[in-house]
């Protein structure tokens, strides 16, 4: 036996109102709630059987669900699936020893939702738009194949630089769509982070948090981009509980 | 919108849950204990019960 952690709330909130929530809600395996409470902020977990424990995508999914429910009542972070500890007192010192953290990481999502913005295009199509010949010569490649008399030396540098061209092409556009996309969210106080070229075809992977009272204008700042970014396929996700902006490792 | 539009959508929000909900959030750092038919078998750290692809390349990359 042992105890799932689904969730860390910020339980000073509303006491009661996490206890009628949870009664209303099962966990995986059909598992009652329960809380475990230490200085005003409370592990949501339910007992688990480590045989019981189903590995699987379903119950990754139904894990989800909890956090996502919980979280549109409650201030929460989100605990990583298949964390287990063996008893309450063991999650009770948890919180407890980690109890600065804890309240500083409650603190940075109060009231805020995570969203995701992922943007495709297609990279071929991008790289021709761009412009630069394949085979295009330099100087330095000219003169080098001239003094090792080498056309395949030639031919291979050349084809290297267009590559690194066309890479550093894409990639100078890429940078200008993160400004244009940080400068349309200046007003909405995001944190937010990027990654680049993601995969050939995702260009930009996006994270903001925002405060929720800004996700219709959020959602319309988006629908603006992708009518001004006809080739490119902005795909918005959320609102998510902010998993994303946790920044919590417990031993 | 067409149907494989809405198809891929759909495959990338169950994407985006099982990244976040498996790699992200607090982290609780420890192992496990993996029981079949009450024998302790396997002894492993909870990463790698269920992981996506991202870090299953992560810990790949890690072990070489």
């Amino acid at each position: 036996m042992g105890k799932l952690i689904y969730t860390i709330i910020k339980a000073s909130e509303e006491p009661r109102q996490l206890t009628r929530v949870l009664s209303g809600m099962h966990g995986i395996s059909n598992a009652e709630f329960l809380e475990v409470s230490c200085e005003g902020i409370t592990a949501v977990v339910c007992d688990i059987q480590k045989t019981g424990m189903v590995a699987g995508h379903a119950s990754a999914m139904d894990y989800a669900g909890v956090i996502e429910k919980l979280s549109k009542d409650f201030t929460l972070l989100p605990v990583r699936f298949g964390s287990i500890m063996e008893t309450d007192d063991d999650i009770r010192k948890m919180l407890s020893g980690n109890h600065l953290e804890i309240k500083k990481n409650l603190l940075k999502v109060e009231g805020k939702v995570e969203f995701g913005l992922k943007v495709f295009c297609d990279t071929e199509k991008l790289k021709s738009a761009r412009n630069i010949e394949p085979g295009m010569k330099t100087k330095s490649a000219t003169e080098a194949g001239a003094l090792h008399n080498n056309s395949v030396y030639l031919d291979y540098v050349n084809k290297k630089l267009t590559e690194y061209r066309l890479e550093e092409s894409v990639l100078s556009y890429v940078n200008s769509v993160i400004e244009e996309i940080t400068d349309c969210f200046a007003g909405f106080e995001a944190s937010g982070k990027f990654n680049k070229m993601v995969s050939p075809a995702n260009i930009i992977d996006a994270l903001f948090l925002i405060k929720k009272e800004m996700t219709a204008e959020l959602i319309s700042v988006v629908q603006d981009l992708q009518t001004r970014y006809s080739d490119l396929n902005f795909i918005l996700t959320g609102p998510w509980p902010p998993y994303n902006f946790v920044d919590i490792t417990i031993s | 919108m067409n149907e494989n539009v809405i198809d891929r959508s759909r495959d990338i929000t169950i994407l985006e849950v099982l990244d976040r909900v498996l790699n992200k959030g607090v982290i609780l750092t420890g192992d496990i204990v993996i029981s079949v038919a009450d024998i302790d078998l396997i002894y492993l750290g909870v990463k790698l019960m269920l992981s996506s692809v991202e870090t299953m390349e992560k810990l790949k990359s890690g072990m070489h």
